[in-house]
């Protein structure tokens, strides 16, 4: 019984060392956001970026109209910029979210040389001014 | 060991007060050594509730029937394995089985963000301790010390109810322990969040996570509470709407509702402070969920009188926790205003608004049928039974929303829905929900309820696999990728959403199954060995079954199984042979009441469930009276049943798919900022018409 009554008293010390050793040695945790982590317009941004990509993709699958697209597209990227000027101001080295702009930008391009057709969502080959599809006429190089 | 749990308990009280006064006051001070020893001191007692743990668990095997606990749900004969999944066996136990995976979960989470989320850290471990230092108050001064022991020691202990001795109740306390524990982390963030005012999109990143995680255990726990119904308790249903039930469902809902209304505030900033609300509520719940289930308020209010302190400390908690909610809240009212507004009712966001009305409203219900009756008697005296008729007539038609929500949402625009908006994407579905009702019609389903639910159930499926069509299409033609790979990178470039398109498929996969209970069949037959039923399934095929014989066997004892008497069924189906099915009764040393096991056989259209529901003469068959073999067979083919198990495994994938981590850091490059976006503006600009 007194084997155990030590047993429990070693416990109790050994515990409480551990959680007082901080202050009295002074160890720190740390509690300041790390080198590599996300600010808060960071985050804003990419939450942004992918809203951005989501409706690029909507509209090349043929799921959105483009006034719909457009008036959408405009709201996010004004979003995306206002929190890229928030953080420029602190002036940190680029944060570049490479994949999702990338993404971005191939859908542009293939919006922009107008061979998905808006009204189907056909995929036209190469020197199409119709639609295979359903006739309609393709506009060429007119939305980006 | 057991006696080093016992002290391992005590010790930890005074530790988790330290934690919980060292993580705000170093929240406040910004002192790194403050929050150092505050976080240490959740490892702290983490490790001395395992102890705790295994004190418990080692006085089980021990036999040590001296503790009450011990006497109450163990015995000699047990096999080990009951005796190490007593720990949870019951109220007492299950708290601190509460206690130590909550424990875990928060050791789990300050070691995880050791070096992240800084900001939010300190008063986390604070809020994380606050909750453990409840539940060790709880342990300790509420009269459910599992180490609390009797005056003697008996010769041997009580034993386990043998419905508990199945492989799903061993486990499903477990998982559904999880998910609620679970939620106590998104909590504190909240609460953190809440103090430190830091309300913006990393919390909610952040607390979107660890809700989908807890989400996921819960629904994994309750679905396996519902395998385990269906297969130990013998009634040949799944869900009954007990109040333990119902206490698991509750937090649920109020979760699956944060899922949804948290993509109205990141695409949009809006419903900050009901989104806010919800997290809070859904950890309260949880709460109330233990309350309801280990304080003894369920078994009849009269039992209240005898576990009035547990009740107490659990009701003034809560209250506590609530009031300190709210006023923290208004506290923050400020940062917390939307940034936009609801410009139509034809929107996304008002579909997702709509989902959180009827899952709220779907919650309300059915806490308000489980806690009425309690309240009731405790005014009356008298006791009212709110059964399954009010919950159905309530939660049926809300159910039903809900699923053609889940189809309406994904492609209903943002903001405005146009008329050809809703003409491109809901008129296929729509014609495809309507052929199939129609088709059923003409094929015989007259029943209402069940052919909407199934013609909606089929307009929610044409949405989600359109959209994975269109979506792979659209991926393959610009990325010149085969459909296979486009798909796989469609889905792992955007888990969230497609991962939520999977779980919505698992969940049309249960309402499937939930609709075939409308051509449930249920017969009752007496038999004598050799005689034989027909019985037609709402398929139209003929089971044809042939009660061959009753086997008994006598047992020593030994795993306090006293007898099992064994009816034997060969099944035939449209004259070809099929194998045969059991069913039994049981007795135990431990229970008065015979225990009946159904045997049932499953395939994919329906299952075929036996239940051996009377023996004509007991004391003639354990005799083995040849002429006491007769018995009632109670017969009942449940169509689809089997998809609610496939239904919970695609919900479970989906949900991994979404949780699957991306890479979310901060990346070195000398790249202009945004260039693919803002080149694109005077482009924009002039092609605008």
């Amino acid at each position: 019984m007194s084997m155990v009554f030590l047993g429990g008293a070693l416990v109790a010390a050994a515990v409480t060392l551990f959680i007082l050793q901080p202050i009295l040695s002074g160890l720190h945790a740390s509690l300041v956001r790390a080198e590599d982590e996300l600010t808060d317009t960071e985050a804003r941004k990419r939450v942004t970026l992918l809203a951005l990509r989501d409706v690029e993709y909507d509209f090349l699958a043929g799921k959105l109209d483009e006034e719909d697209y457009l008036s959408l597209k405009a709201d996010f990227t004004a979003e995306a910029l206002a929190a890229l000027e928030a953080d420029a101001a602190g002036s940190k080295p680029h944060f570049l979210d490479d994949d999702v702009e990338a993404e971005i930008t191939k859908i542009r391009a293939a919006l922009r040389s107008g061979l998905m057709c808006r009204s189907c969502g056909f995929g036209n080959d190469d020197g199409s001014y119709f639609c295979s599809e359903c006739g309609q006429e393709l506009k060429i190089g007119a939305v980006g | 060991m057991t006696i080093l749990g016992e002290y391992a308990l005590w010790i930890a009280l005074p530790i988790s007060v330290w934690g919980v006064l060292l993580g705000y006051v170093g929240g406040r001070t910004q002192r790194g050594d403050y929050v150092l020893s505050a976080e240490r001191s959740i490892y702290a007692v983490f490790f001395l509730l395992v102890l705790a743990s295994l004190g418990v668990v080692s006085a089980f095997l021990g036999d040590k029937f001296e503790y009450w606990y011990v006497a109450s749900y163990s015995n000699r004969e047990m096999e080990i394995f009951y005796k190490i999944t007593g720990l949870w066996a019951g109220q007492r136990g299950s708290l601190l089985f509460w206690a130590v995976i909550l424990a875990f979960f928060s050791t789990l989470c300050v070691f995880l963000n050791r070096k992240k989320n800084r900001e939010f850290m300190p008063y986390v471990a604070g809020v994380l301790q606050t909750i453990l230092t409840f539940f060790l108050i709880v342990l300790l001064f509420a009269d459910v010390n599992p180490f609390e022991q009797l005056a003697f020691t008996p010769a041997n202990g009580q034993g386990l109810n043998p419905q508990l001795q199945n492989y799903w109740m061993t486990i499903h306390p477990p998982t559904l322990y999880l998910g609620f524990t679970a939620f106590t982390i998104p909590f504190a963030f909240a609460v953190a969040a809440l103090l430190n005012g830091r309300l913006d999109a990393r919390w909610i990143e952040l607390t979107h996570r660890w809700i989908l995680l807890s989400w996921l255990f819960l629904a994994v726990g309750i679905i396996f509470g519902m395998r385990w119904a269906y297969e130990e308790l013998g009634w040949g249903g799944y869900w009954f709407w007990d109040p333990v039930e119902n206490a698991s469902l509750l937090p649920w809902l109020t979760a699956t509702a944060f899922l949804h209304s948290i993509q109205i505030q990141e695409k949009r900033g809006m419903l900050k402070v009901w989104n806010m609300s919800l997290v809070l509520l859904t950890f309260l719940l949880t709460i109330f969920a233990t309350f309801l289930t280990r304080s003894g308020l369920i078994e009849s209010v009269h039992s209240f009188a005898q576990e009035l302190k547990i009740a107490y400390i659990f009701l003034s908690f809560m209250g506590i926790v609530l009031l300190a909610c709210i006023l923290l809240i208004i506290y923050r009212l400020p940062k917390l205003q939307s940034e936009n507004s609801m410009q139509s009712f034809l929107s996304r966001e008002s579909a997702f608004l709509f989902n959180n009305l009827m899952l709220l409203g779907f919650a309300f219900a059915v806490f308000w049928g489980t806690i009425f009756p309690l309240v009731a008697e405790g005014v009356t005296g008298e006791k009212i039974s709110v059964g399954p008729p009010f919950f159905e007539k309530v939660n049926f038609p809300i159910g039903l929303v809900l699923l053609a929500l889940a189809g309406i949402g994904p492609v209903i625009a943002w903001r405005r829905a146009t008329k050809r908006n809703l003409q491109k994407n809901f008129q296929i579905p729509i014609c495809v929900g309507l052929l199939v009702a129609v088709s059923l019609w003409m094929a015989g389903a007259r029943h209402g309820l069940a052919l909407v639910t199934w013609s909606v159930c089929a307009f929610v499926l044409t949405i989600i696999a359109t959209e994975f069509w269109k979506g792979t299409q659209a991926r393959a033609r610009i990325e010149g990728e085969g459909y296979a790979v486009a798909l796989f990178h469609l889905v792992t470039r955007n888990r969230r959403r497609w991962g939520g398109y999977i779980v919505h498929v698992g969940i049309v996969m249960i309402y499937f199954a939930f609709a075939g209970a409308a051509y449930n069949v249920d017969e009752r037959q007496h038999m004598l060995p050799g005689d034989q039923v027909d019985i037609t399934s709402p398929f139209g095929h003929t089971y044809t079954l042939t009660y061959e014989g009753l086997s008994v066997s006598l047992g020593r004892g030994q795993r306090n199984l006293l007898w099992q008497a064994i009816a034997t069924v060969s099944v035939e189906q449209d004259g070809v042979a099929k194998g045969i099915l059991t069913t039994e009764k049981r007795q135990y040393v431990t229970s008065d009441q015979l225990m009946t096991e159904v045997g049932i056989r499953s395939t994919v259209r329906e299952d075929l469930y036996l239940i051996l529901s009377a023996m004509d003469d007991v004391d003639g068959a354990l005799s083995a009276n040849s002429g006491a073999q007769g018995i009632d067979l109670q017969v009942l083919v449940k169509p689809f049943v089997a998809w609610i198990w496939f239904g919970g495994v695609i919900l479970a994938l989906g949900t991994v798919i979404a949780l699957w981590p991306s890479v979310n850091r901060r990346r070195r490059s000398t790249r202009p900022e945004l260039e693919a976006v803002t080149t694109d503006a005077p482009a924009m600009a002039g092609a605008a018409r």
